[in-house]
């Protein structure tokens, strides 16, 4: 079964390849539905083991919410807002698109060698499943820094959260459900105070530039 | 003997499957656009329409002009015999080659294509050389770390030892290395063998040309032979694709030359679903702006780099060199 | 015939090549006799040269010692000692000598009566000689005065055609660079005497502690990499080579560099030992930046000479990733990789001796026939000089690795040696190793650009101007020296076991481990197939395939097609009158999608000005694209500037003019030593 999951893993990293290498917002909010959707699938796998060999059924609750927030709710709540500003294409990044990408396989790479020398991960098969997620989170990290609209920073920072939580249930088989739960709201949360933000930036700068931003100090 | 039964079988399969190939995609493109398109057999009409057809050749050129179509196309044959369509036939003692050699014999015609291209002065000839030296050298690495890994995987840089090997464990496709060795060679592909991020076959339009841009002033027979070329070298690497990471000789129960014919159908078959689905990739892309290839070239660098890291990651490896 | 040992044959050499220089010289006043007389002693000690050197790789084993002069002054033995290592270069020296002479009497030929032809060929004798002595030194002092004569007789060669002012820069720079790097190994060996009380290269480095060999490690890699040619030090090359006179240049890419690689693998792997995996490691990095921008810098020129010589600070990348995959795996103690890894870099250094030594004789040829070394003003040579156009193409399908020919072969060992060494639990050189391969990939698919450019702009298509449409082919002489390289290229491409046969042997003496066995299929020196682990290639196999395939071919077409019926028309002209040779792709055109996805390495700029008329009909447009270097701007520029300043400022603290401060300098001078020689 674990090899099932590394290559879940795997094709989650991908997905988070392929959102660096994009530069349609549209397309930012289909991969990273797809990266949900796949998310769910191993959490939707994870709850039905959980539920056979312990009787639990919380991991496919999460599974479940993850569904209902991550691939329907909040990427139509992008869309909404991404239809409410002017732009559809990114042009301009920090560097061109295949040095970003080149840099994300580094972060992998450096990922891995940070990770593989914690004592407990470097056994058994879970090391490759938790370098895949750590790496998630570092290149939706690094996703926001190379964009420099404010719906990349939202997509990145929810990339991020997928990483978080993959981590988390690739260590532990599923969290505590209050904790996932916890970590869902706060996220929502956050989308749709970002939400409103690049509206009101938009508003105010006829741009949604983030650059822009510094013209607010004093 | 064996040997030799192994040249004729691995041969006469290329030699008759390319032009196939080449029509299933043609007619999987046209059906998915409602259109009724050319008939899958359209490619060995044309073939033979064109080897009885006479040949106008530029006064600009040179010997190089007429030698380049036989290159490219014994380059192309010479290259498929590295390349097993099926292990029930491999001898003992194969042609003895592996996949750098496979690279460096497609080398050859290469380069002789994007010289023919330069030496009837065209400016269309220059520009499919010069587009076509950008391409194959962003392909490059991803092709040797993408065989390289694996190679790692199987133990041997030999194509049909690698091949064996993934018969025998049965490396399934679910393995995360072999995920991404398979989308690293599709990509492969579509670079390689002109297809539609990279190039349109089906344009002679100045600025999307470039495998046609330097065929542009062949007719007759040498067209012939680069079209038939070009052919062979997609069915090559999709063969490639096919046997090494979706083995399948392993489920075929029975033995002797039965097992062979069975085998073989398999393989078509499998090609036939590779050449459906790269009708698909071609259907739901656009053509990449030329300078936007870089990207594609990167993205199919990284799956075969990421495809070499989870494999080390998993711990595999074999210790063979004594 | 027993009496003539393999020192008497190399004796014998020397001696005719002293004499060949003296000739030279007597004989200047007459240019025709003397480039005759001087050149055919070439190759006379040339073929005794290779004689020896063959015998002692094949047979004789053990050093062999021959002692020249020895002197009263302590250190000063000229002493001859001749290991495999020694004989291998020697006898790749003497197949390049040999081939460059038998070119050169045609090609000096431009010099009668124009320049002194006598002292050309004395001063090319005398840099034969040298290096020579180079790789046959026994200890550090002999060593450093042949490297010196190398270094200074290599100047005078490249500043030959002193009349041209780049010509005088190019060798002011190289004079700098390799001065520097002298001054690198200077220090290295004198940090070895100074543990080892010894400056005999075959003796023991036991004496000496791990951080001095650190240290010396990396001083050898700075010196022996400047005068490779690799990047970051490379800068000198691509201007001194394309200044020298072709076969000079042919000399000095085609050996003369690898005297560095000569040194790394004499003074670090056999004398120093190989210690650390990070020595492996720096030097695959090295490795592959060199490869990957030396080729990527060739790509971008437009003089055949310049972009040969970029060309060769890429190869020496493909020698140093072999010598550095030879290093890692000795230091983790791993021998048959190690001596397998040795095996590919040396014979790289080989082929590439080889290969662009033709290359740069082909460059010659070029220039001797149109005067030009432009390749944005050449074009169509192939049908007026068709014999140097197949000899060329043949030197750039050896040099972008394509089989049949014998770049491939070392390619394939290399590739095959990082292949048997990436294994599990080295995370760190694995990657490295991975990227590597990457690396070769990616310079290989570049060179192969790199040289359809430079055949098909120069050879193919329309003559791009007046003066080259008639131009005759080169003398029969010059053609001659280049087919013998080709069909050595060809040789050790189809047969490599032949050349691997005798490389083996260094391997043998330096690792104490023969992998020949593992390469062969079964015969002492099959011309069959390389059996390695497994993975077997035969060249001469798929050489057999394409030429059925070829007649297949043929045949079928003959059969189903009727007979061959051709029309001769012109170039398709897309319906207009009159397509000329201004239309035809340029150079710089060719290699514009490359310069546009490596820009970050290129930084290209471009300028379009309309000059004089009106804005809708100027008179004339000017168009100028440049890319920079980056080494120089980023690098050398900065240290230039800043060594500049710092010598304004001490012309007047230091340099006063005044006698009496230099008398106290001096004074000072002699109290320190003094009472550094009381009281340490």
């Amino acid at each position: 079964m674990s090899g099932l999951f590394d290559t879940l893993s795997v094709i989650i990293l991908l997905t988070s390849f392929v959102l660096v290498a994009n530069k349609r917002i549209k397309s930012y909010i289909k991969t990273f539905r797809i990266q949900s959707a796949f998310i769910a699938l191993a959490a939707g796998i994870m709850g039905i083991q959980s539920i056979t060999s312990e009787g639990r059924i919380d991991v496919l609750v999460v599974c479940f919410v993850i569904v209902v927030l991550k691939v329907i709710y909040i990427p139509k709540l992008l869309n909404r807002t991404y239809s409410g500003v002017e732009y559809k294409v990114e042009k301009d990044f920090i560097l061109n698109i295949p040095i970003l990408v080149l840099i994300c396989c580094g972060l992998v790479v450096f990922t891995h060698f940070c990770i593989a020398s914690i004592d407990g991960i470097s056994q058994g098969y879970n090391d490759l499943q938790i370098i895949n997620s750590v790496s998630v989170v570092m290149i939706g990290l690094f996703f926001m820094i190379s964009r420099k609209k404010a719906i990349g920073q939202i997509i990145g920072f929810l990339v991020l959260e997928n990483g978080i939580f993959i981590t988390a249930m690739f260590a532990t088989d599923g969290m505590p459900f209050i904790v996932d739960m916890g970590i869902f709201i706060d996220m929502l949360t956050a989308v749709m105070i970002m939400g409103i933000m690049v509206y009101q930036i938009s508003d105010k700068f006829d741009t949604i530039n983030i650059d822009k931003l510094n013209k607010l100090k004093g | 003997m064996s040997y030799i039964i192994y040249i004729i079988i691995q041969i006469l399969t290329i030699v008759l499957t390319a032009p196939l190939v080449n029509g299933i995609i043609k007619k999987a493109k046209a059906v998915s656009q409602k259109r009724t398109g050319p008939p899958v057999f359209q490619m060995y009409y044309d073939l033979y329409k064109l080897i009885r057809k006479g040949t106008v050749v530029s006064d600009v050129s040179s010997w190089i002009y007429k030698a380049a179509p036989y290159v490219v196309f014994s380059t192309a044959l010479a290259a498929a015999l590295l390349v097993p369509v099926s292990t029930l036939v491999t001898p003992a003692n194969s042609i003895p080659g592996d996949f750098i050699l496979m690279v460096s014999v497609f080398a050859l015609g290469r380069f002789f294509m994007m010289a023919a291209g330069l030496d009837t002065g065209s400016t269309f000839g220059g520009m499919g050389s010069s587009r076509e030296a950008m391409i194959s050298s962003l392909a490059e690495p991803s092709i040797l770390v993408c065989l390289f890994t694996a190679g790692l995987i199987s133990g041997s840089t030999s194509l049909d030892r690698m091949m064996t090997f993934m018969q025998s464990t049965g490396t399934p496709l679910t393995h995360p290395a072999t995920v991404l060795l398979f989308l690293a060679l599709l990509s492969i592909i579509m670079m390689e063998t002109a297809r539609i991020p990279v190039d349109d076959p089906a344009t002679h339009l100045e600025l999307t040309m470039v495998h046609e841009a330097m065929l542009l002033e062949y007719s007759g027979r040498h067209l012939a032979l680069m079209e038939y070329g070009a052919a062979i070298k997609q069915l090559v690497f999709m063969t490639l694709l096919v046997n090494l990471l979706v083995p399948h000789d392993q489920i075929i129960g029975i033995a002797g030359a039965g097992a062979v014919v069975l085998s073989l159908l398999i393989y078509l078959l499998k090609v036939i679903l590779l050449a459906v689905l790269i009708a698909l990739v071609e259907i739901n892309t656009v053509k990449f702006r030329l300078f936007s290839i870089p990207n594609l070239a990167a993205l199919s660098f990284i799956l075969s780099f990421l495809a070499f890291l989870q494999y080390f990651l998993m711990g595999g490896g074999h210790v063979w060199f004594v | 015939m027993g009496a003539l040992q393999i020192e008497n044959y190399i004796q014998m050499s020397v001696l005719l090549f002293t004499i060949g220089a003296l000739a030279a010289l007597a004989l200047g006043k007459r240019d025709r006799l003397c480039n005759l007389v001087s050149n055919g002693i070439c190759i006379a000690s040339g073929l005794l040269l290779m004689v020896a050197s063959v015998m002692k790789l094949l047979g004789a084993s053990g050093l062999i010692q021959i002692g020249l002069l020895r002197s009263t002054l302590p250190f000063l033995a000229l002493e001859m000692k001749i290991d495999n290592l020694s004989a291998l270069f020697l006898m790749v020296l003497s197949v390049l000598v040999v081939c460059v002479s038998i070119y050169s009497i045609g090609y000096i030929s431009h010099y009668y009566g124009k320049r002194k032809v006598g002292l050309f060929n004395f001063l090319y004798i005398t840099f034969i000689l040298s290096m020579i002595f180079v790789f046959t030194s026994s200890n550090a002092v002999f060593f450093y005065i042949a490297w010196e004569a190398m270094s200074l007789l290599s100047y005078f060669l490249v500043i030959f055609e002193s009349e041209r002012m780049e010509n005088q820069r190019a060798g002011t720079l190289y004079i700098v660079m390799t001065h520097i790097a002298t001054a690198f190994l200077l220090i290295g060996f004198m940090i070895i005497y100074s543990y080892t009380k010894s400056f005999d290269l075959f003796g023991s480095s036991d004496a000496i502690p791990d951080t001095a060999k650190n240290i010396i490690f990396i001083l050898f890699v700075l010196g022996f990499g400047t005068k490779a040619g690799a990047i970051p030090v490379h800068i000198w090359l691509p201007y001194a080579h394309p200044a020298a006179p072709s076969n000079v240049s042919a000399l000095m890419s085609g050996i003369m560099i690898k005297t560095a690689i000569y040194g790394l693998i004499r003074f670090l792997l056999d004398f120093l030992g190989v210690q650390h995996v990070w020595w492996g490691a720096l030097l695959i990095g090295v490795g592959i930046v060199s490869a990957v921008l030396g080729v990527a810098y060739a790509l971008m020129e437009q003089d055949i000479k310049k972009l040969l010589a970029y060309s060769s600070v890429e190869n020496i990348g493909i020698i140093l990733i072999g010598l550095g995959v030879s290093f890692t795996a000795l230091a983790q103690g791993n021998e048959t990789v190690g001596a397998l890894a040795l095996i590919a870099s040396t014979l790289h250094a080989v082929n590439h001796t080889f290969f662009k030594g033709g290359l740069f004789l082909g460059a010659g040829s070029v220039h001797y026939a149109t005067g030009t070394k432009d390749i944005e003003k050449l074009g169509g040579l192939i049908k007026s000089m068709p014999i140097t156009a197949l000899l060329v193409l043949c030197f750039s399908l050896a040099i972008s690795a394509i089989v049949p020919f014998n770049g491939f072969i070392s390619e394939w060992l290399t590739y095959q040696s990082i292949f048997a060494y990436i294994s599990p639990g080295q995370p760190g050189t694995n990657i490295l190793f991975i990227l590597a391969v990457a690396a070769l990939g990616l310079a290989g698919a570049l060179a192969a650009a790199c040289f359809v450019k430079l055949f098909g702009i120069s050879f193919l298509g329309l003559p791009r101007s007046e003066e080259i449409s008639h131009v005759e082919e080169v003398p029969v002489v010059m053609n001659a020296g280049m087919g013998i390289l080709a069909a050595l290229c060809l040789l050790l491409g189809t047969f490599p076991l032949v050349i691997i046969r005798l490389i083996d042997g260094v391997a043998g003496e330096l690792i104490g481990r023969s992998v020949f066995d593992q390469l062969q299929g079964g015969f002492v020196i099959t011309w069959y197939s390389m059996d390695l682990t497994g993975t077997a290639i035969s060249p001469f196999e798929i050489l057999i395939a394409l030429g059925v395939l070829t007649l297949l071919a043929l045949l079928a077409i003959r059969v189903y097609g009727g007979k061959y019926i051709e029309r001769k028309y012109g170039t398709w002209d897309c319906g207009f009158e009159g397509i000329n040779s201004r239309m035809q792709y340029t150079a710089t055109g060719f290699s514009k999608p490359v310069k546009i996805v490596f820009r970050i390495l290129f930084r290209p700029s471009r300028k379009t000005e309309a000059i004089g008329g009106t804005d809708y009909y100027p008179d004339r447009i000017e168009y100028k694209v440049a890319s920079e270097s980056i080494f120089e701007k980023y690098v050398y520029l900065p240290a230039y500037s800043r060594v500049r300043t710092f010598s304004r400022k001490a012309k007047f603290l230091v340099q006063t003019g005044s006698i009496h401060n230099y008398l106290i300098y001096i004074f000072i001078t002699i109290l320190v030593l003094m009472a550094y020689n009381r009281f340490v």
